[in-house]
């Protein structure tokens, strides 16, 4: 880590640099064909300042409180609540629903990850297309979206009751809809509707991405005479890549803390079926008071999640763009 | 003009004298003795009355400024998270409201936490002393007498509300005293879509509050010093008692599976069941206006559990908890003083009668009550039943307990849906739930 | 139908999905998300104890729920509030997240991959992580900074801000990487500065990136309630938390206020798609600009 002569500064600067910017470290790593080794890093101080502020500090503070027992007897004066080493996490895995709820969760997020990707790609492509009435229907695309998630728990709470409109409606083709809020089917009434809500954050993503492929690769397909099929598969969805992974990490990390929707439609406590982990740990949190315990268990499912998403990053190469630029 | 000034200088005296030792920064000056002050009380949204919510926030700020000078400012919670995490937050960093309206069972897990003002005698006199309340209504105020955070500012017991035409036309006299009477009039009530009992298994704050109820008669109070007695074979005697009603009694719908409170409540509402337990003064709104308007009841609960036709010995009667609004005072707040003036202003007989008349909950103040119970016949019965309301255990363990208790219905809700809830099932997380309550009940016995 | 897209390339070779196709996946996703949609509007209009024994055609239809809301809850203040917040952070993120990413794609540092994956990882850190900690950091900036956080619109849009901008740099980054650097370098050449580039060239290029990320930081805070409901004061609230108050208040009341309900969820979605409605024609723009 060395640092730059200040002549790296750009002299134009407008930002909010004047005098935390200047020291800008010069990376040792491998660089593309094209990045430079000097750069205004200072251009990320304002980003990296609040993620310490907002995220980083506090995260610390979680840390500590999940090694103590924080309860509501110790909660006045948390700072100086028992210190218990790892025996939150201990009852965490011993004797907490934490290795249900995590199992519970990821089969979730999962699953609906899965189920939003065809609709968000099928959804994008549609909309990508010059028709008349696109601005309308992009914009409809977007509405179980823009729906608060509060929202949307509450409209399909109050319309799959046992004699709520689903059931109506499914009674009229004779279907006998039964129960979609207890019991065994809870989970799968949970995976549909985050379905319905979050399919158009895959096709906003995917649309976006659509965007930035050249009209003369289109032109260039046309003349060759592809199939729609064969241009989807060897030209669009490839250059689709980085969206598309973008979208499947960041959709299953949301599905996995959605807390606000199981819990509009199931209340806590939730049936084993759907007590994912955001409910397990509110319950946990604000229902028994063991915050300590809580934090415990959000940072052990936190690790749980981290170790395979790190290897996925690694294994896509989404992170470093170093294959793309060599392509490009 | 003077008299109402001589009142409020004798108020302001006895708060001075009274929180002397806190050396409390007003100094004289009669009833503007706390003017620029702004007190600041977080309680409970009224859902159900928004408009005279508001007026009734502006009556008493304008009476409290009248009072005290200083004004009050409301913010309102409108569900237990959104409640907990204010709690919670304003605990750890040491600044919020400086009153909490919280819910009685609430009050233990708030005590247990150390961050309200303890209140000794001489707060209590300067709220207007304990005896201003109904006796019952003051068990949820702390441990034991000497030690006690919180002051009765609203009471809403829990009762039976019967369909009066209904009973009638089946030839019934009255509402039963005991459970198994209970049953059998359900049972003759009970024809095509229409049921003799509306239950809200999957409401979440009603289920274990019968449990507690059958428990109690039965003659076991859950947690006894400290012990927990959730393995005891009265608690798995509830639990069969009260999933029976359904799926052996068929005296309920089986859609009530799916019901909160406020399903059982419509249903009750439009006709189709005869009888409504564990219900409150608090659907009066809407039964008026509904088609059973002219021929509805309430009464207590009946007092002999299932399948006895006596109380057993070392049974309590006990039907109600001990239910609604507690206020606390935090203990970060720098304006005690004031803070006790505003309890004593709105726990007074005057402030209390018209907060009962607004939002049809019960008066805390005995005074208040006793108009209230002379005024309208309909209320007669809730009152009674809360003068006969039972506190729930005070301990700092009671929360988790609470939860446990209503999982284990949740759990059930499928089977009871499908007509039976395998015994075993309840036996097992029974056993369970002893574990988990025992351990926090030590830790509560440990923080003591 | 593979025929059909062929035939006429030059009318609209950027067309990927042949005509009746795009029909027919128009025609489900339309009716996947109207059909819901149509049954609160219908709903809003009906009694509440319609709503609940799950009418779908009213016997009735009434607009006292719509006249109602309005007062019932501050919905107008919580719009209010809910779009300035969301707006200002929409912007910000975007703004930051461009130039934050601009860096990570064009240069190399030590820790530039760590930093990357880090953005990523701070999307899996559960809200309810970090309300506890984070009101305890913002209730002690009075102590130290001498200015009040908690309650505050300023307090709130940081908040959001920063749990958007992990996100807006990604998608930034993944929309720079692709971008040619050669107009960068002509600019260079033509005396630019660092940040003159990022003005004149990057941001317009990434126009189409820029309104995506604006969007998702916009919704990001529309949608949230665990921190507005901590965070805020009752004038400070926004529209979600005003619309999760008067609904979780409900679960208490003897009789839900279903339509009302139902009429003040139309009523906060349709800011956001009315806003949609104007910048997704410059989601478009970004195409037509005709570049790469």
């Amino acid at each position: 880590m060395s640092l730059t002569s200040p002549a790296e500064r750009p002299p134009t600067a407008t930002g909010p640099a004047g005098d935390v910017g200047g020291p800008a470290r010069v990376g040792t790593r491998r660089a593309g064909p094209t990045r430079r080794r000097q750069g205004p890093l200072w251009l990320m101080t304002p980003g990296g300042a609040l993620l310490l502020v907002v995220v980083v500090v506090p995260f610390v503070l979680a840390l500590w409180m999940s090694v103590t027992d924080l309860d509501q007897y110790t909660l006045r004066q948390w700072a100086g609540a028992p210190f218990l080493g790892l025996g939150n996490y201990v009852e965490a895995f011993t004797s907490g629903p934490l290795l249900h709820s995590v199992w519970l969760s990821v089969a979730f997020s999962v699953l609906t990850t899965v189920l939003t990707l065809p609709l968000g790609i099928a959804a994008a492509f549609a909309a990508h297309d010059r028709f008349r009435g696109r601005g309308l229907v992009r914009s409809v695309f977007l509405i179980p979206y823009v729906l608060p998630t509060f929202v949307v728990g509450t409209v399909w709470r109050i319309a799959l009751g046992p004699d709520g409109a689903v059931n109506t409606v499914l009674g009229s083709v004779g279907i006998d809809g039964g129960n979609w809020l207890i019991g065994g089917r809870t989970f799968w009434t949970l995976v549909l509707v985050d379905t319905w809500a979050a399919w158009p954050f895959v096709y906003l993503l995917c649309l976006a991405g659509l965007q930035s492929i050249g009209r003369e690769v289109h032109e260039a397909v046309a003349v060759d005479g592809a199939s729609w099929w064969q241009k989807t598969v060897h030209i669009v969805l490839p250059s689709l890549r980085g969206p598309l992974l973008l979208a499947v990490i960041i959709a299953t990390l949301h599905h996995l803390n959605n807390f606000t929707l199981p819990f509009v439609l199931f209340g806590s406590p939730a049936p084993d079926e759907v007590n994912v982990l955001p409910i397990a740990i509110y319950s946990t949190s604000f229902q028994t008071f063991r915050f300590g315990l809580a934090a415990a268990m959000s940072v052990a499912s936190l690790v749980l999640v981290l170790i395979p998403l790190l290897f996925y990053l690694r294994a896509v190469r989404l992170d470093t763009g170093l294959e793309k630029g060599a392509q490009a | 003009m003077s008299a109402r000034k001589l009142v409020a200088v004798a108020g302001a005296l006895t708060v001075a004298v009274s929180l002397a030792a806190c050396g409390g920064g007003s100094s004289g000056g009669g009833g503007g003795g706390h003017a620029g002050q702004t007190l600041q009380v977080y309680l409970s949204r009224q859902a159900s009355y928004p408009n005279e919510q508001q007026q009734w926030m502006q009556h008493v700020k304008d009476e409290f400024t009248k009072k005290t000078g200083a004004s009050v400012e409301f913010e309102t919670y409108s569900s237990a998270t959104e409640e907990q995490q204010k709690i919670q937050t304003s605990v750890v960093s040491g600044q919020g409201p400086d009153i909490y309206e919280i819910g009685t069972t609430f009050t233990p897990t708030a005590y247990s936490s150390g961050a309200f003002l303890k209140l000794g005698d001489e707060q209590w006199n300067a709220v207007g002393g304990r005896d201003r309340f109904v006796p019952s209504t003051l068990a949820m105020s702390g441990p034991d007498e000497a030690d006690q955070i919180a002051v009765p500012f609203s009471s809403l017991p829990f009762v039976l509300v019967y369909n009066t035409q209904m009973f009638t036309a089946a030839g019934i006299g009255g509402p039963p005293s005991t459970w198994d009477e209970l049953v059998a009039d359900a049972k003759k009530l009970t024809h095509g879509d229409t049921f003799g009992l509306a239950m809200d298994y999957k409401d979440p704050f009603s289920p274990w509050k019968y449990v507690w109820m059958f428990a109690q008669q039965y003659g076991n109070p859950l947690v006894q010093g400290t012990t927990a007695r959730i393995d005891d074979p009265t608690v798995a005697r509830a639990y069969d008692a009260y999933f029976g009603f359904l799926t052996e009694d068929r005296i309920v719908n089986p859609d009530a599976a799916n019901w909160a409170s406020a399903d059982a409540t419509a249903n009750f509402a439009s006709g189709k069941s005869a009888m409504f337990a564990m219900t409150s003064a608090s659907v009066i709104p809407t039964l008026a206006k509904s088609p059973v308007a002219n021929s509805y009841a309430f009464a207590p609960m009946p007092t002999v559990p299932p399948g006895e036709s006596a109380l057993p010995a070392g049974g309590v009667p006990a039907t109600t908890i001990v239910s609604g609004q507690n206020l606390v005072v935090a203990s970060y707040s720098t304006q005690q003083d004031l803070a006790l003036q505003y309890v004593e202003l709105v726990t007074s007989e005057a402030e209390q009668q018209h907060f009962s008349e607004v939002f049809g909950v019960l008066p805390t103040n005995a005074a208040a009550a006793d108009a209230i119970a002379s005024g309208k016949a309909q209320y007669a019965p809730v009152l009674e039943a809360g003068k006969q309301a039972k506190p729930t255990p005070f301990t700092g363990a009671w929360s988790e307990i609470q939860l446990g208790l209503t999982n284990i219905t949740v759990q059930s809700l499928a089977g009871l849906s499908a007509g039976s809830v395998p015994p075993d099932q309840v036996q097992r997380q029974l056993a369970d739930l002893q574990k988990t309550a025992q351990a926090a009940v030590d830790k509560a016995a440990a923080a003591r | 139908m593979t025929a059909a897209g062929r035939r006429r390339p030059a009318v609209d070779a950027t067309a990927i999905l042949p005509p009746g196709l795009r029909r027919g996946v128009i025609v489900v996703l339309v009716l996947l998300v109207l059909a819901p949609c149509a049954y609160i509007l219908v709903a809003s209009l009906m009694p509440d104890l319609e709503v609940a024994s799950g009418t779908v055609v009213p016997s009735s239809v009434t607009l006292e729920n719509w006249v109602a809301i309005w007062t019932t809850v501050p919905l107008a203040q919580g719009l209010t509030t809910s779009v300035v917040v969301c707006g200002v952070v929409a912007v910000v993120s975007a703004l930051l997240a461009v130039t934050t990413a601009y860096v990570l794609v064009r240069f190399t540092f030590v820790g530039r991959v760590t930093f990357l994956r880090a953005l990523v990882g701070l999307q899996s850190v559960p809200g309810t992580l970090l309300l506890l900690p984070l009101f305890v950091v913002y209730a002690s900036a009075p102590a130290y900074l001498g200015v009040t956080v908690v309650g505050t619109t300023w307090g709130l849009m940081i908040t959001y801000l920063t749990f958007a901008l992990p996100f807006a740099t990604w998608v930034m980054v993944t929309y720079i990487r692709g971008m040619p650097v050669e107009l960068e370098e002509a600019g260079l050449l033509d005396g630019l500065s660092r940040v003159g580039v990022l003005r004149r060239i990057v941001l317009p290029l990434s126009a189409p990136g820029l309104i995506v990320a604006a969007i998702f930081s916009f919704l990001l805070g529309w949608n949230d309630v665990l921190f507005a409901s901590v965070l805020t004061q009752p004038k400070t609230r926004t529209a979600a938390v005003v619309l999760q108050a008067f609904g979780a208040s409900q679960e208490g009341g003897a009789l839900p206020l279903y339509g009302q309900v139902m009429s003040s969820a139309v009523v906060c979605a349709v800011p956001v798609v009315i806003l949609y409605l104007i910048f997704q024609r410059y989601l478009v723009g970004g195409l037509t600009g005709g570049l790469k």
